[in-house]
């Protein structure tokens, strides 16, 4: 019994104090944070724009022609946004991370710059049908009670139709964030010293897979948790406007 | 002409997101490099190993370059860049995304026989030996193997294998064959590798070839196993090893005294060394 608890101490002591490793787990984790926060803000920054456009589209344009030359501007838009779409969601993130790493940032040093890129826009394509689907789910009553109000278009998507969207898919919004955290895991392919990477740098030192192991995927579990919370929180700020 | 206006609009925020978002990637990437020295970010060039001090090196994750030499420069303020395999960490090199690769003598020849505008620096680091490693509580099967690598080194097939993979004349000329109605009584015997070490183990045709498998090859003919090839990351090989997921592992692997805690080796059966690869 004595050998046991005194083996878990020796490689608890590997993983851990030797080599300040638990300093090396905690830049680890500042570059992953640092990834996920980064490429979120991108994300929902890229799916919000994309959402609007595709569903003004959907719903102004959807099986009717075109007589205005915004009307052209517009379907041309929303051609793009769908390619974007298409193929972002069609291909694995870790490709198009080593794409962006190695083919468009060939002559890059900056890591970081890549992966928060590429993560970005990889949520946004995800992001995108989440707000839109937010948008064509609130009521075709309220966008024309807010026309009949004198507001113009934009007012009354900013004003009226987002606030309530927003408010019924921030549990997907949620999940899609969640997501992002738990996929920034990929970025060691391209040598960035994110979470995942800083466990399998001091497995390749100790030759110990429990510990590095076991202790990533707590901290993932704890910033996940955390994440969750806050989702829960705001959830509940925002359902005091229903009574 | 309002939804004109709106498209207009959207159009402007895209722009004033992209403008945001590169002074973002600007300042990540200075937060991002806070572990470097200004000097890294300019390219270095390495003429010698007395250069290696401050620059970016590239190695391939738990190797000897890495855990040997790269790792004590990082204490000298160069960044170290670790690549799951030592093509990509040759790719970067060749994009100018590390000053230099330290690499193993004899894979390097390959990646430079491959890229164009690479070189291999005359300073050597020092000579190390490559063996096979077993799990620890195998030690028969450590004394199999040792005796066996006896005896191939005995009747010249050791030398033979590594001939026909090193050196201009010999190159492809004497490759090991198994005898015929050999024996694999014993059952399987799984090897840990990463077969992306040219000459030591790498693919061709799909099958994974070169200097270990075919010595491995040997060994399980005269100790009567089968014998099966796992493919895997070069730091997971000691790990398999240590937890019965592969009995041996052998991947041009130098002995070393931090893998000893963890592994058993038999003995060493070629000689290497260390070598460091830039841009010419």
């Amino acid at each position: 019994m004595q050998d046991f608890f005194e083996s878990i101490e020796k490689s608890f002591t590997k993983t851990f104090i030797t080599d300040d490793r638990w300093l090396q787990l905690l830049q680890g984790l500042g570059v992953t944070v640092q990834i996920t926060l980064l490429a979120g803000i991108l994300g929902i920054v890229i799916g919000t724009l994309i959402a609007i456009i595709r569903s003004t589209h959907d719903l102004n344009l959807s099986g009717k022609k075109c007589c205005k030359p915004g009307d052209y501007v517009l379907k041309v838009l929303n051609f793009i946004c769908n390619i974007y779409i298409t193929i972002i969601r069609g291909t694995p993130i870790v490709i198009q991370l080593m794409i962006m790493y190695y083919v468009i940032f060939a002559s890059s040093r900056n890591g970081i710059l890549a992966a928060v890129l590429s993560f970005g826009i990889n949520s946004g394509a995800y992001v995108a049908e989440i707000v839109r689907s937010g948008i064509m789910s609130i009521d075709k009553g309220q966008a024309e009670a807010g026309r009949s109000l004198g507001f113009n278009y934009s007012q009354t998507m900013i004003f009226i139709i987002i606030p309530q969207a927003i408010k019924n898919i921030l549990p997907a919004l949620g999940n899609e964030f969640i997501v992002l955290v738990k996929e920034t895991s990929v970025a060691g392919y391209v040598a960035l010293q994110d979470l995942t990477y800083v466990g399998n740098l001091i497995r390749s030192r100790t030759y110990e897979a429990f510990f590095p192991l076991i202790v990533v995927a707590l901290i993932y579990l704890v910033i996940v948790l955390i994440l969750t919370f806050l989702l829960k929180r705001l959830e509940r700020r925002l359902r005091n406007s229903e009574h | 002409m309002k939804k004109l206006l709106s498209i207009v609009l959207a159009a402007a925020i895209v722009a004033a997101a992209g403008i945001t978002m590169s002074a973002c990637g600007s300042g990540s990437g200075a937060g991002g490099n806070t572990n470097s020295s200004a000097s890294t970010d300019a390219t270095k060039t390495i003429k010698s190993k007395d250069d290696l001090a401050g620059a970016r090196i590239g190695v391939q994750l738990g190797t000897t370059g890495d855990i040997a030499y790269a790792s004590d420069y990082e204490k000298e303020g160069s960044v170290i860049e670790r690549y799951n395999k030592g093509a990509d960490a040759v790719i970067a090199l060749t994009q100018g995304k590390v000053d230099c690769v330290i690499i193993d003598s004899e894979p390097a020849k390959a990646f430079v026989e491959q890229n164009k505008g690479l070189k291999i620096l005359d300073d050597t680091f020092d000579t190390e030996e490559y063996a096979i490693a077993l799990p620890k509580d195998k030690e028969n099967l450590v004394k199999d193997f040792n005796n066996a690598l006896d005896e191939l080194t005995k009747d010249g097939t050791l030398k033979s294998i590594v001939d026909n993979y090193i050196g201009d004349d010999t190159k492809g000329k004497s490759p090991y064959k198994s005898p015929e109605n050999v024996d694999t009584s014993k059952g399987e015997l799984h090897m840990a590798t990463n077969a992306a070490f040219e000459p030591y183990e790498y693919k061709e045709n799909n099958q994974i070839v070169g200097i270990d498998p075919m010595i491995a090859q040997a060994i399980c003919d005269k100790l009567g196993y089968k014998l099966v090839i796992d493919d895997m990351d070069f730091d997971a090989i000691i790990t398999a090893v240590q937890s019965g997921k592969a009995d041996f592992g052998m991947a041009g692997m130098t002995i070393k005294d931090e893998r000893k805690e963890a592994v058993s080796f038999t003995t060493p059966y070629t000689k290497t060394t260390q070598v460091i690869i830039v841009k010419e």
